[in-house]
């Protein structure tokens, strides 16, 4: 750390002038990564990285697989198909690119995993216990047949606890080789970056097909639950245009959404209300055009990380909650875009 | 076609008492929506849950008895083996048991059949069977599958078929020794259930300075362009989305 030019001047009743250490003057240290050059063992941290990004859930995924790497000198291992970002911010130690030939094959994913884990043999593997996580996690516990605990609500490297018998029980054990995490139970890394070197992927194993064909199925953006949408675009008061807005909402491929006024004067359905009496939103991005951001509003807010607003006035609390805050008219900023989007970008 | 609907020993999750478990009723309404004649089938001791499935569009359960520390897996796959149908349906988790979710897929694993998991419709396919199936985020895929085949069924497919009380009482419960093969017991202790608070935003890990900057400081605090011209305002926001990985626009 470096501290200002003087040092703080002290009351020293000796009568000595006091001298700054040295190392406290000296100049802040270039970022570093930090490197687990010779691991004792590795932890496998699994993850779709569905658009080549890592979602909240799979960031506590790693998280929580540094839970068990960091009190015996372990190393994690984020195994993914392809990203796009830095794994190494994220707590990955290493990172294991594994991509089938076919990008919606999940029993030539499983056999890929099953594959490097019996190359490295990690202690453990852990999953985001979601559709896609959950799924691939219990293909390679019945393939493998290994221990498997589901959906762990708390984990140490000592413990796994998972909730069972509709809930009203839990169960306490040894974390087993394979965990799926559930969603909101472990705070992802924070603090400097690891290294995220490569490792070598594994030799593909022989793939038992049953699966015939997959493919995702178009599914429109409006037709989305709100609650589940990766996208939503919202408008509130500062909004006349709703056409407009819808149109722009099915360019961009989102979800729409709309404030209380919105609601309330009939111009959106309920279903649409972001917020503490409407819908709390778990999307990946938020752009809020012509809304105040009201205290009512920002709690359907709370678990999205990026953020976007549109609005006249600069002090607005939205503005200050955005990651990208445009201080401009949405009337006219809604039509530019769309004409944008018409046009190819 | 020949559906085969696994039932298991329901609980509450309030009061405790036996009751069906909900999606298991939403995989008989799948099932029947095929038009295919549909049976339950149940491991281990004849349960209160079991009857009451009865009445949500099956006629027939076959319960194969089992003991306490015996193997579902290994009984329902031996049964399943002996008279293959084209089709096991199962919920994508239980309620009331261990519920981890494993068991479809060991079933698939022990029978060597192909399974599709989180079911939302189903339907007659060419080649087979098409599933589709529920992915995060709202996202669906479509699956086809070769019979015989297992499937799980998610908590968004279409709602169960309304509970009928003649039809409970008539359906049929056939009572058979299962195959009892003894199941490695795990090292777990039980205990009641204690909520935890979920992890909200960054508490734990990182040095004491970071966890108080992640405390404190308002999210966001990203970049604010005042009174951009419309046409750079749009280009902006259209980058950022693109950066998130948006781009679905793009390629449209
Ligand atoms: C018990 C309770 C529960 C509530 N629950 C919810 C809830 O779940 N969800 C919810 O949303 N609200 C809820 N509210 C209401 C909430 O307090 C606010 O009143 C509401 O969110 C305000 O909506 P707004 O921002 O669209 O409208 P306003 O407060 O009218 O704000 C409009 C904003 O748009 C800006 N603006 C105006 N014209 C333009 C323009 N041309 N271009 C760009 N910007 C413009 C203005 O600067 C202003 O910031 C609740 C209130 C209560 C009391």
């Amino acid at each position: 750390m470096r501290v200002g030019q003087r040092p703080r001047m002290r009351l020293d009743r000796r009568g000595v002038e006091a001298v700054p250490p040295a190392a406290m003057v000296a100049a802040e240290p270039a970022p570093r990564r930090r490197v687990v050059a010779e691991p004792a063992y590795l932890i496998f941290a699994v993850a779709e990285a569905e658009g080549g990004r890592l979602s909240r859930h799979e960031r506590q995924v790693l998280g929580a697989a540094r839970r068990l790497a960091d009190p015996g000198g372990g190393a994690v291992v984020l195994v993914a198909p392809s990203l796009a970002e830095d794994a190494g911010a994220a707590g990955a130690d290493r990172l294991l690119s594994l991509a089938a030939a076919e990008r919606y094959d999940l029993e030539a994913a499983t056999a890929l995993l099953a594959a490097a884990a019996a190359r490295y043999s990690p202690r453990h593997v852990l999953f985001a216990e979601n559709e896609g996580g959950g799924d691939l996690a219990r293909r390679l516990a019945a393939r493998l047949g290994a221990p498997f605990a589901a959906g762990v609500e708390a984990l140490s490297a000592r413990e796994a606890v998972c909730p069972c018998r509709a809930r009203r029980a839990e169960l306490r054990l040894a974390p087993p080789f394979l965990l799926s995490l559930a969603p909101d139970r472990a705070a992802p890394h924070v603090g400097p970056a690891h290294e995220a070197s490569p490792l070598d992927p594994p030799a593909a194993g022989a793939v038992r097909r049953g699966i015939l064909t997959a493919a995702p199925l178009p599914v429109t953006a409006a037709e989305v639950p709100l609650a589940e949408a990766g996208l939503v675009v919202a408008a509130g008061n500062g909004v006349k245009d709703f056409a407009g807005f819808l149109r722009l909402c099915s360019a961009l491929g989102a979800t729409p959404g709309a404030s209380r006024v919105v609601c309330d004067a009939g111009a959106m359905p309920r279903a649409a209300q972001v917020g503490a009496s409407g819908t709390v939103l778990d999307a990946l991005a938020y752009v809020a055009f012509g809304i105040a951001g009201a205290p009512q509003h920002l709690q359907g807010l709370g678990r999205v990380e990026h953020v976007a607003a549109v609005n006249t006035d600069i002090h607005a609390a939205m503005i200050a909650r955005a990651e990208l805050a445009i201080v401009q008219d949405a009337r006219r900023v809604m039509p530019a875009l769309l004409a944008l989007l018409e046009a190819g970008g | 076609m020949r559906a085969v609907v696994l039932l298991s020993a329901g609980r509450h999750p309030l009061s405790a008492r036996p009751a069906p478990v909900p999606v298991e009723m939403q995989a008989i309404a799948l099932a029947r929506g095929l038009g295919a004649d549909v049976a339950g089938l149940h491991a281990g001791a004849p349960d209160l849950a079991v009857r009451e499935a009865l009445g949500q569009g099956m006629d027939r359960v076959t319960v194969l008895r089992i003991g306490e520390a015996d193997d579902a897996v290994a009984a329902l796959a031996a049964a399943l083996a002996a008279d293959p149908p084209d089709l096991v349906l199962a919920g994508n988790r239980g309620r009331g048991g261990e519920d981890s979710g494993l068991l479809p897929y060991l079933l698939a694993e022990a029978l060597g059949w192909p399974i599709a998991a989180n079911a939302v419709a189903l339907a007659a396919a060419a080649e087979g069977l098409a599933v589709i199936q529920a992915r995060a985020r709202g996202a669906r895929w479509r699956l086809v599958v070769a019979p015989p085949a297992v499937v799980t069924v998610h908590p968004a497919a279409p709602p169960a078929l309304p509970f009928a009380y003649a039809r409970a009482r008539r359906g049929r419960i056939e009572e058979q020794e299962g195959r009892s093969a003894p199941l490695v017991p795990r090292v777990a202790e039980e205990r009641p259930y204690r909520p935890r608070p979920r992890v909200i935003g960054v508490a734990g890990g990182g040095s004491a300075a970071e966890r108080l900057r992640a405390a404190t400081e308002v999210a966001g605090g990203g970049r604010v362009l005042v009174d951009p011209p419309p046409e750079e305002a749009a280009r902006e926001l259209l980058a950022w989305l693109r950066a998130l990985g948006f781009s679905r626009s793009a390629d449209e």
